[in-house]
Parts: C-alpha cells; sequence; structure tokens
C-alpha cells in the first residue's frame, strides 16, 4: 500500500517541479513578481511536507534549506538574480533525480546536492552582503525599488507593471460595490454607462439591486434607487477600477475588496455561500452556525429569520458562481480524476476491439439480410462509434504542455552559446493524441536547438544586422483538418543556400551546376550525415539530428517542409496526425487483398478502364482535374498475382511533396481503421505504415502514401529515362 | 413624436433614447396606462437606448402592476443593443432573445 502512496507522491511532485520550472523561468524575467515568489515557495514547500510524509528524508532536507533562501528572497532581504534562477532551476534537477532513487540514495547524489546547497549559502552570504532589496510587493506597488541592486534583474514588464494584486496568471479577483447617491441623475451621469464600463475591464458577475425601487406612485424619477455588487477577475490594478468612477466618487460609494487569490476552502471546495455572507458582513458567524442547524437550505432559512435578503443572498450566489467559474478556468485539473495512462491505453486497445468485432457484426448482419439484426447492428455502430470518440478525446492533450520544457532548453543553450532568444509560444492549447505529443518531444528538440545554433545569431551580429540583440523563436501550432501544424521559426541568419548546395554536390545528391528549386534544396539538410557546419559543436554540426526529425516525423506518419529566408530566418513546419490509433480509412481491394488509405489524404477517385489504363504504357501520368497526376498500380508494387478487371479504379491521393493515384481493382468504402503496428519484423516494408484487421478477421495492409508517392515519383523517372533512350 | 400612447388603454409604444430627461414623462404615461383595467403592454422596439431613470420607472411600474393585480408586459421585439446594455449592468441573465424570455429574465421585475 505505501508504495502506492510512494508513487503517487512521485508523481505529483513530478508535476509540482514540472511548474516550478515555468515559475522560475516567469520569474527570470519578472523578478518582482511577488506572487510568482510565493508560487515557487509554494512549490518546494509541498514537496518538502509530502517528502518527510513518506521518508524521503534527502529530499525533505534539501527542500529545507532551498525553502529557507526562498523565504528570504519573499521577504525581500535577498535579490533575485539571474544566478539566483539557474541556481534554483539545478536544484530542481536536482529534486528530480532523487525522486527516482529510493531513500537513501546513492552517495554522489547526495554530493550534488550538497554542492548546490553550497552555492546557496554562498549566495545568501554574498546577497546578505546587498543592500536589502525592497520588498517584492511593496516595490510594485509604489514603483520603488526600480533602481535595484546591479545584479538584480530588472523586471521586463510594461510600464504599469503587474500590480499589487496581480495572480500567478496576471489575474486578481474583486470584490466591488457600488451605491451611487439618490441625486446621482441630476448631472446627467449615464449609471448603466459607468457598470458597462466596470464590467469591461474584466469577467465579471454582476448583481444590480432593485429592491428599493418603489412602486410607481411613489417613485421619484430623478432619484438614484439601485446600487450593485459586482464580482471582476481582471488583469487591471484596483486604480485601474477606481478610474472608472473617477468623476462620481464624491457622489457615491465605492468600496473594491480584493478576494484572496483562492477561493477554494481547505479541501480544495468552493467558497460555501455561508463564507461568502460572512464575509461580506451580510450575517454573522453566529447566525450562520444557527442557521445551518436547519435541515432547510441556508439562504431560505436566512430570509425567513430576517438575518439576510432575498437580493442578498442571491447576489452572494452570484459571486459564487462567479468564483467557481473562474477557479475551474484557472484549475483544469478541479473537477478532473488522474488516471495512470495505461489504463487509458488499455481501454482505447479495447474500443479497438470493439471497432473490429462491430465490423464482423455489420457484415454477418450484411451477409444474412436479417432485418432486425442489421438494426441492432446499425445503432452499435452509432455508439461504438461515440464511444471511439469520446476515448480518443480523453487521450487529447493540450500540446502546450510540451511547449514548457522547450523554454528551459533556450533559456540553458543560449546561455551556454551566448546568445539570446526568447521562445514565444502560440496555440498552445492545440489538442493532439497523447501517444503522438510523447513522440514529438525529441524532434522538437532537435530543431530548437539546430535553430539556437545555426539560426539565431550572436547579439553583435544581430545588431549589425539591424536586428534586436535578443533572437525570437516562436514555437507555434494550430489544427489543419485531421493534422496539427507545428512550427518552429526563427529570425535568424536563414539557411546559406550556397553552402547546402555545396555540400550536396560534393556528396552527389546534387549533379554539378543542376538546377534545384530553394524548398528542395532545403530538404537536404535532413539527409543523414548532412552538415554544412564548419566547426561541430556539443550542440549540432555532426549532421546528426535532422536526419532523426525526419524519420520520427515519418514514423508519425507526418511530413517535414522548410522554408527560409537570408537575414530573415527559418521557418520549419511539422505536419502531424491527429492521432494513431484509430483513423477514418478508404478500403481497397486487389485481387483478394484488402488495403487502407487514410481517408485523410484521399482527394478522390476515378474509373477506368483496363484498355484505357493500358494505352498509357509507360508514361503513367493521368491528368486530374487539370493537372498532372502520376499513378501507380498497386497490383504491381505489392506483386499481388491474379487478372485485373476490365473495370479498375485509381484512388487520388495527397501525399506529402505531391498528389499521387494508386490503381486498384475495387473502392470498397469507408472504414473505421484500428491501426495495429506491424512489428519488428515488417518495420522496414516501404509503403505501408501499419495493419488493421477486417470484420471478417482477414488482415488490411494501411498504406504509407508518402512513400508510396516517393517510389512512384523515382519509377516515373526511371520510366522516363528508359523512354528517352528508345 | 418620440413616444405615443396608442388608442387602446394599456399599450405604450417608446422610442428613441430613454434618458433622465424623459423619465417623469415616462411616468405620467406609464400611470395613464395602470389607471385602466386591461393589460398593461409596453413596447420597446424603438428604443435606441435606455439609462437607469428610465429602466427604474419600468421596474416601478411592474412591481405597481404586480400590487393591483394587472398583468404588465413587454410586447414586440427588443433590440439588441438594449438587451446587451441590461445584460452588462446584470439586470439580464444568459443572453435571451425572445421578449417573454428577456421579461423573465429581468432580475426581480
Amino acid at each position: 500500500m505505501i508504495d502506492k502512496f510512494k508513487a503517487a507522491f512521485r508523481e505529483e511532485s513530478y508535476e509540482l517541479l514540472s511548474q516550478l520550472e515555468d515559475t522560475l523561468l516567469e520569474l527570470e524575467s519578472q523578478p518582482r513578481n511577488g506572487e510568482l515568489i510565493n508560487a515557487a515557495f509554494r512549490a518546494m514547500h509541498t514537496v518538502k511536507g509530502s517528502s518527510a510524509m513518506f521518508g524521503f528524508e534527502t529530499i525533505s532536507k534539501f527542500t529545507h534549506e532551498v525553502e529557507t533562501v526562498l523565504d528570504q528572497c519573499r521577504a525581500g532581504t535577498l535579490p533575485i538574480t539571474k544566478d539566483f534562477i539557474g541556481l534554483t532551476l539545478k536544484a530542481r534537477d536536482h529534486l528530480r533525480r532523487l525522486l527516482e532513487f529510493e531513500e537513501p540514495p546513492p552517495r554522489e547524489v547526495v554530493a550534488d546536492g550538497e554542492t548546490i546547497l553550497a552555492r546557496y549559502r554562498d549566495y545568501v552570504a554574498t546577497g546578505a552582503g546587498l543592500k536589502p532589496a525592497p520588498k517584492v510587493q511593496d516595490a510594485a506597488v509604489t514603483g520603488e525599488g526600480a533602481t535595484a541592486p546591479e545584479s538584480t534583474l530588472q523586471a521586463q514588464e510594461g510600464p504599469s507593471g503587474p500590480g499589487p494584486a496581480a495572480h500567478e496568471s496576471g489575474l486578481s479577483t474583486y470584490r466591488v460595490f457600488w451605491k451611487p447617491k439618490p441625486e446621482i441623475f441630476l448631472d446627467g451621469t449615464r449609471v448603466l454607462s459607468l457598470v458597462e464600463e466596470l464590467v469591461g475591464l474584466g469577467e465579471a458577475a454582476v448583481y444590480p439591486h432593485t429592491e428599493d425601487i418603489p412602486p410607481l406612485e411613489a417613485i421619484d424619477p430623478e432619484r438614484c434607487y439601485c446600487f450593485w455588487d459586482v464580482v471582476l477577475t481582471t488583469q487591471k490594478t484596483e486604480n485601474d477600477i477606481r478610474d472608472v468612477f473617477i468623476f462620481v466618487e464624491d457622489r457615491s460609494e465605492l468600496r473594491i475588496e480584493r478576494l484572496a487569490e483562492a477561493f477554494l476552502d481547505e479541501e480544495g471546495r468552493a467558497k460555501r455561500l455561508g463564507e461568502i455572507l460572512v464575509e461580506r458582513g451580510v450575517v454573522s458567524p453566529e447566525s450562520l452556525r444557527e442557521a445551518l442547524g436547519s435541515q432547510k437550505r441556508l439562504g431560505e432559512v436566512l430570509v425567513e429569520k430576517r438575518v439576510a435578503s432575498k437580493a442578498e443572498i442571491d447576489s452572494a450566489l452570484v459571486e459564487q458562481e462567479h468564483l467557481k467559474k473562474v477557479q475551474e478556468r484557472s484549475d483544469p485539473a478541479a473537477g478532473s480524476i488522474r488516471v495512470a495512462s495505461e489504463k487509458l491505453d488499455a481501454l482505447v486497445d479495447l474500443v479497438g476491439e470493439l471497432v473490429t468485432l462491430q465490423a464482423r457484426l455489420s457484415r454477418t448482419s450484411f451477409d444474412l439480410q436479417d432485418g432486425p439484426l442489421a438494426s441492432i447492428s446499425e445503432q452499435f455502430e452509432r455508439l461504438i462509434s461515440q464511444l471511439r470518440d469520446n476515448t480518443m478525446s480523453i487521450r487529447m492533450l493540450p500540446i502546450g504542455s510540451t511547449f514548457n520544457k522547450f523554454r528551459r532548453v533556450v533559456r540553458d543553450l543560449s546561455l551556454e552559446l551566448g546568445k539570446e532568444a526568447e521562445l514565444v509560444t502560440e496555440g498552445a492549447e492545440t489538442e493532439l493524441d497523447k501517444t503522438v505529443i510523447e513522440k514529438l518531444g525529441d524532434p522538437l528538440v532537435h530543431i530548437i536547438r539546430n535553430s539556437l545554433d545555426h539560426g539565431i545569431e550572436k547579439p553583435s551580429a544581430r545588431e549589425a544586422a539591424g536586428k534586436a540583440p535578443k533572437g525570437r523563436i516562436l514555437l507555434s501550432a494550430r489544427h489543419s483538418g485531421a493534422y496539427v501544424l507545428i512550427q518552429v521559426a526563427d529570425d535568424g541568419r536563414g539557411l546559406d543556400r550556397d553552402a547546402i548546395y555545396q555540400k550536396a554536390v560534393e556528396r552527389g545528391l546534387l549533379a554539378p551546376g543542376q538546377e534545384v528549386a530553394d524548398d528542395e534544396l532545403f530538404l537536404l539538410i535532413f539527409a543523414p550525415g548532412f552538415s554544412t557546419a564548419k566547426v561541430v559543436s556539443a550542440v549540432s554540426g555532426r549532421g546528426v539530428g535532422m536526419d532523426v526529425v525526419k524519420r520520427e516525423i515519418d514514423s508519425l506518419g507526418g511530413s517535414v517542409s522548410l522554408s527560409s529566408e537570408p537575414g530573415r530566418g527559418t521557418t520549419i513546419t511539422l505536419k502531424i496526425p491527429l492521432t494513431l490509433a484509430i483513423i477514418e480509412g478508404l478500403l481497397v481491394r486487389i485481387a483478394e487483398e484488402f488495403y487502407v488509405i487514410p481517408l485523410s489524404s484521399v482527394d478522390g477517385c476515378i474509373e477506368i478502364r483496363r484498355s484505357e489504363l493500358a494505352s498509357y504504357g509507360e508514361r503513367r501520368i493521368l491528368s486530374y482535374r487539370d493537372e498532372l497526376v502520376p499513378f501507380v498500380s498497386l497490383r504491381e508494387s505489392f506483386e499481388t498475382a491474379g487478372e485485373e478487371p476490365e473495370i479498375e479504379q485509381i484512388v487520388i491521393a495527397n501525399s506529402q511533396e505531391c498528389r499521387v493515384g494508386f490503381v486498384v481493382d475495387q473502392v470498397v468504402g469507408d472504414y473505421q481503421t484500428v491501426i495495429k503496428p506491424l512489428g519488428r519484423m515488417f518495420k522496414d516494408v516501404e509503403g505501408v505504415s501499419g495493419a488493421t484487421i477486417l470484420g471478417d478477421g482477414t488482415v488490411a495492409l494501411i498504406l504509407d502514401v508518402n512513400r508510396l508517392a516517393l517510389a512512384a515519383q523515382r519509377d516515373g523517372a526511371k520510366r522516363a529515362a528508359r523512354g528517352g533512350e528508345r | 413624436m418620440p413616444t405615443s400612447k396608442a388608442e387602446t388603454q394599456g399599450i405604450v409604444n417608446l422610442s428613441g433614447v430613454l434618458y433622465t430627461d424623459r423619465a417623469a414623462a415616462l411616468k405620467k404615461e406609464l400611470e395613464e396606462a395602470l389607471a385602466g383595467s386591461g393589460p398593461v403592454l409596453v413596447s420597446l422596439s424603438l428604443v435606441e437606448d435606455i439609462d437607469l431613470a428610465c429602466l427604474q420607472v419600468l421596474y416601478a411600474a411592474r412591481r405597481s402592476a404586480k400590487a393591483l393585480g394587472r398583468e404588465f408586459h413587454f410586447v414586440g421585439s427588443i433590440p439588441s443593443r438594449l438587451c446587451k446594455r441590461l445584460c452588462a449592468a446584470g439586470f439580464l441573465r444568459g443572453h435571451p432573445e425572445r421578449t417573454e424570455d428577456i421579461e423573465a429574465g429581468l432580475v426581480e421585475f
């Protein structure tokens, strides 16, 4: 049992350390953001507490020391420098390493921890000698301390900074009470416009109190009877909120209260109605306790006992609802459960089996021509299809979870290379299958390292070229049909066309003087062993890496493209399928064998007579929608015996490089394809990316459209050459 | 005349911008409508904008109607600009489109 708890502790600690890494990287650019320091402190504190609980003594002692230093930063007695961030990132890495061992960890690992702690002690000793840094939050409030000690990082926020109430996400929640004086209408003040302006500052829940509006006979139409309770979640500061009412402050009662950053109680539940009412001063704790003793709903009891008005209860409920919504958004984990990924994989496998079984049922019901059975089969098919989509959606994760680790790569590597670079991410919320995300990590690291090493110039070179000294790498993701496009774009020097051309000629990939388009030439950097770097560094230059990227992306069923402009930068685009488990496919037949072509690649189908096909002879190019498209006979490619039918079909598919036609005997129709790997024995078979089991139990191979298209192009070139010889 | 009272007692057609300067006139008009015996029907279809003073008068009229046991309803469509304003100020929850839903959705109306 204890092992189970330990495993849970490790998992949670990995997550906390990952968050800590993000926080520290953010802190590096906002060193006076008190909330970020608090977040780092909290992460360390939680790891310390849990590690002690589960007997991880070494971790507990180590975190205790780091936590003490962080506390000094929090109190403002130690500055936060780039060195401090670097050291704390190292401490974080060390903790991650410690988590891999049982207690006690190997001596050399403990010794590494001691080295880190010694550096902290040095830092404290030197840092303590510095003029005390301004207290983080005060500095932000007053703007004082803008001239921090030289070694202290300069905040890089906008002129107003994050403000005193900035949350980790930059958001804060305020409770605003605004009661205009009755005569406010007299100078033409447009009250509703002011409320609208306030609401425009962020996300708000508004409760207008109308209870004081008298009946028509008693109303003074020029007197204001309403007032408002507003709960506002915003990036703006209290002063910004106050500014909305700047011209009516003397004619109204305005109270602004920032709510504690956690609106959850200690058990992680949204605040209860009673708590909000007590906080608002509507009811006393004693009245609340008394009311809670009743079996009825709290609000009803309080109204019945005249402790609170209905409007006060409704207003508090509006606040509760708002806080719940904001909390859920800032913490997507709320309302979710943690499931081991193996269980999820097992579920997907089972759904795959069900899909296969359903295909068998459909087939059987069709063969039997049984009405009731066909009806059950159709209903079953609909349910399975929903189950499949739901299960696959559970495995979808936002790609941002991988993006975060690249920030650290960029930080560390730019320091190592003496360059300045920032990683900007876009589309972090784009979702992809978990398996695909896992496999994308390494290729993206290669590409980003390459961008930093070869693309981004040193600050002096950038300035000489009229660029900002700090380079920029944009990592973005977006959906495009059944694919996700991931781009890594740098604003560096761009690819050296001449050097690549020369290298390609040297390596025999191009004939001297051969004309080649830029995009084709640039793709050669993905060839094995291809590097134009004159110096081999620890980072890159051996020509190993980009070919691995290409191979990995190919293995995911994706493709790579590249564009570059001299002096402006390079953009590498990865086109990745959304999932690797179940796809929509087009089932085709050649003789007695079935194949699946991924439906996302299929552009159309053409029917063609055998005699007409024969007339193409060696020139296997047909005209399709005013475009010349090469085609390939799958019967020939897979050396399938048997007679071709009188009428054949050509499936036109879009590959990475071009459109290509596949000649088949019959197009059976669309087919939900559960992808099964081919296993080691067949992994090198060209033109096939996997297999699937059909309803009658037979195996159909899934075609690798990209590879087959390349083969078709190669064949086409050979045939053309043969034609030329004749 | 931006505001007109239909011949049938109890129907009030409002139009233009309903700011503070028109609140007193609106009160009078609604009082006259309530003086009748049938239901009070208010059309906001031609209203371009409204501020709190007039909105309060509508609330007051509705409360009086209720006290008198009289029906008080909005008729015709309600311009989306108006709905937006009522939503932003918290008087209207959600973003209902149908007039009866808007009427039912007004906080404590």
